[in-house]
């Protein structure tokens, strides 16, 4: 049987999102764990981890965040399909090589089958690169498969990782436990895989709402597994060794990032200043004052008649 | 006398900006020396300082970017005000303190009275805190920082016949204004704001070669650091030999800094396609297309009205 675990912060974003989800693909004899979380992540995930354990019968725990939606209907059989192969510790839907650290967007991704749907300004999605092949063709470099690391707001865990692992809870509070359980898997000998599972994340466009903690749990999984793992914390190249040059380098180029973050909200605003003026020279035309009348009319219409139709 | 000074790379630019700034402000006697770029502006400003060096009338030498325009018919008479004092090396319009590397916008800003006009998305300005007289906040004031911004730096005679841009460092542009400071300071002279008005004609881009701007700011702080104290340590303490954990930390912060930069892009992403989809709805609305063919009126008969008074 396969599990299904979330630990809930905003009992409204699970009921919104995770549970419908969970709802469209459980199975007759699926197990759900909705549990309430005051601490921290890897606590809340080594709960489910204590309860799906004693199953007996599992054959995958689900973890998922509150505000993550599964949309794939096939999820299960995808997810025994990734477990054929018993090497297999953890599956996601997001992953990526080359992973040095919990920036692992800034390794390679090799696979993005998942939806961004934000709320702000209006309300939009953006679709990742392998989220609707049938739509937009992958590119060349989509591939699922055996990664470095996975975006820990979907974790599929085998039985063997539900029994024989646990997230660091000395790590923090939220970031980087999934860099860390991938790299623990990966310790173990098994293998980290993305698999075609489709999933819309409900999430802010606020991509780091805590940079300080951000920092610090990276500092800390660096420190954690250098030198037992190879190319965590490493840069290839003669000058790998050398700390005072390294330091120079990333004091730089986090400045120049800094820089170039205010740059592009500078440009954002001009941008938004400009179709704004676009549109105050519309609204604000002689044309379209005179057929205000005309438009209130129509919304009365329209109004009307909707409430028309919807009357039994 | 003053003499104004410009590198110059784009003379449509420098035309645009520098030049009627120059024109503003400058007295009977004023020099203007409008050079096409020598190699680095470091190699360029020299060779404009190796000019104004021998003349002995000389009050000062005003550098400035081909695309910053002085604004402020004061200007000649501020900047004399501020050489009263005969420990001032350099005079800028934006400067700050506790400066640690050449992003001094990352110490504390104590005056900026300049504003940011772009062309991009129809154009519009983006004024500094100290730009207006009004709304200034309580941390603004002039006097001594420990680095100015060099679009517009304003160069005691003192200055102008004992130091040099620093051409050595691996640099066309970038970093030549905190290395100038530091070296006036180091000199014992002072790195002073003054209330000059100035308008910097300038793209949002910011930075615009980062690994340029990368590579300046390791070779300035290398060069700098134990001479000039904290200069070359990191924003965030002290931990100065501590390297590996400076390394360490500094590599987080740069994966977080990028991963920001990417939330402020999709933010305004995300801006623009709900006001485009508001524009979308005005555009597509039956008054808006009824009314068309009297605007298409309404603008022949404005162009007729403007050709008549023509």
């Amino acid at each position: 049987m396969i599990a299904f675990g979330c630990p809930v912060t905003r009992p409204e974003d699970y009921e919104r999102f995770a549970a419908p989800g969970i709802s469209r693909v459980r199975e007759p004899d699926s197990v759900v764990y909705p549990n309430s979380s005051a601490g921290s992540i890897h606590r809340a995930y080594n709960l489910l981890l204590e309860k799906a354990s004693e199953l007996e019968n599992l054959e995958a725990l689900v973890l998922l965040h509150q505000d993550v939606e599964i949309v794939d209907e096939k999820l299960c059989p995808k997810v025994r399909q990734a477990f054929a192969d018993p090497q297999v510790g953890i599956v996601g839907c997001v992953g990526a090589l080359d992973a040095r650290s919990m920036a692992w967007w800034e390794g390679t991704v090799t696979w993005a089958s998942f939806t961004h749907h934000y709320y702000e300004y209006g309300g939009g999605e953006l679709p990742a690169f392998a989220m609707h092949p049938e739509r937009v063709r992958p590119p060349a470099y989509a591939r699922t498969g055996e990664v470095d690391t996975l975006d820990g707001f979907l974790l599929v865990l085998s039985p063997w990782a539900v029994r024989n692992l646990r997230f660091d809870e000395s790590l923090g509070r939220f970031h980087g436990y999934d860099f860390d359980f991938c790299l623990q898997v990966r310790d173990a000998g098994r293998k980290v895989v993305t698999a075609d599972l489709n999933v819309v994340h409900h999430h802010s466009l606020e991509l780091l709402d805590d940079p300080e903690s951000w920092v610090e749990a990276n500092i800390r999984i660096t420190e954690k597994w250098e030198g037992r793992f190879p190319l965590v914390g490493v840069q290839i190249g003669s000058g790998a060794e050398d700390w005072k040059a390294r330091a120079r380098r990333a004091e730089a180029e986090a400045q120049a990032a800094r820089t170039l973050r205010v740059s592009a909200h500078m440009q954002g605003s001009a941008r938004e200043r400009e179709l704004q003026r676009e549109l105050a020279e519309i609204t604000g035309s002689l044309s379209w004052r005179l057929t205000r009348p005309l438009r209130r009319v129509a919304a009365l219409t329209r109004g009307a008649r909707r409430s028309g139709d919807t009357r039994p | 006398m003053f003499i104004f000074g410009c590198s110059v790379t784009a003379p449509d630019v420098y035309a645009r900006a520098a030049e009627p700034g120059f024109r503003l402000v400058a007295e009977p006697d004023s020099e203007i020396i409008a050079n096409a770029a020598a190699g680095s502006l470091f190699r360029s400003y020299n060779l404009i300082m190796e000019i104004a060096a021998p003349r002995e009338d000389l009050e000062a030498l005003v550098l400035v970017h081909q695309d910053a325009e002085i604004a402020d018919p004061e200007f000649c008479r501020k900047v004399r005000e501020a050489l009263k004092d005969p420990q001032v090396g350099v005079i800028g319009c934006v400067g700050a303190i506790d400066v640690r590397n050449i992003a001094w916008w990352e110490g504390s800003v104590t005056w900026a009275s300049f504003t940011h006009r772009y062309r991009e998305f129809g154009g519009g300005e983006v004024q500094s805190f100290t730009w207006l007289q009004e709304g200034r906040p309580p941390y603004a004031r002039t006097g001594e920082v420990d680095s100015l911004d060099g679009f517009v730096l304003v160069l005691s005679p003192w200055a102008v016949r004992n130091l040099r841009f620093d051409e050595a460092l691996d640099s066309q542009i970038h970093g030549y204004d905190f290395d100038f400071c530091l070296q006036v300071r180091e000199a014992g002279r002072k790195a002073v704001t003054a209330d000059l008005k100035v308008v910097h004609h300038h793209s949002l881009e910011l930075v615009s070669e980062p690994e340029a701007w990368i590579r300046a700011h390791m070779e300035v702080a290398e060069k700098w650091q134990d001479r000039m104290p904290r200069v070359g340590l990191p924003n965030w303490g002290s931990a100065s030999e501590d390297w590996k954990h400076r390394a360490r930390m500094a590599e987080a912060q740069a994966g977080a800094a990028h991963l920001e930069r990417v939330s402020v892009q999709m933010q305004a992403e995300a801006r623009e396609r709900q006001l485009r989809a508001e524009l979308d709805v005005v555009l597509g609305s039956t008054s808006w297309r009824l009314t068309a063919p009297l605007r298409r009126l309404n603008a022949v008969l404005n162009a007729r009205r403007n050709a008549s008074t023509r």
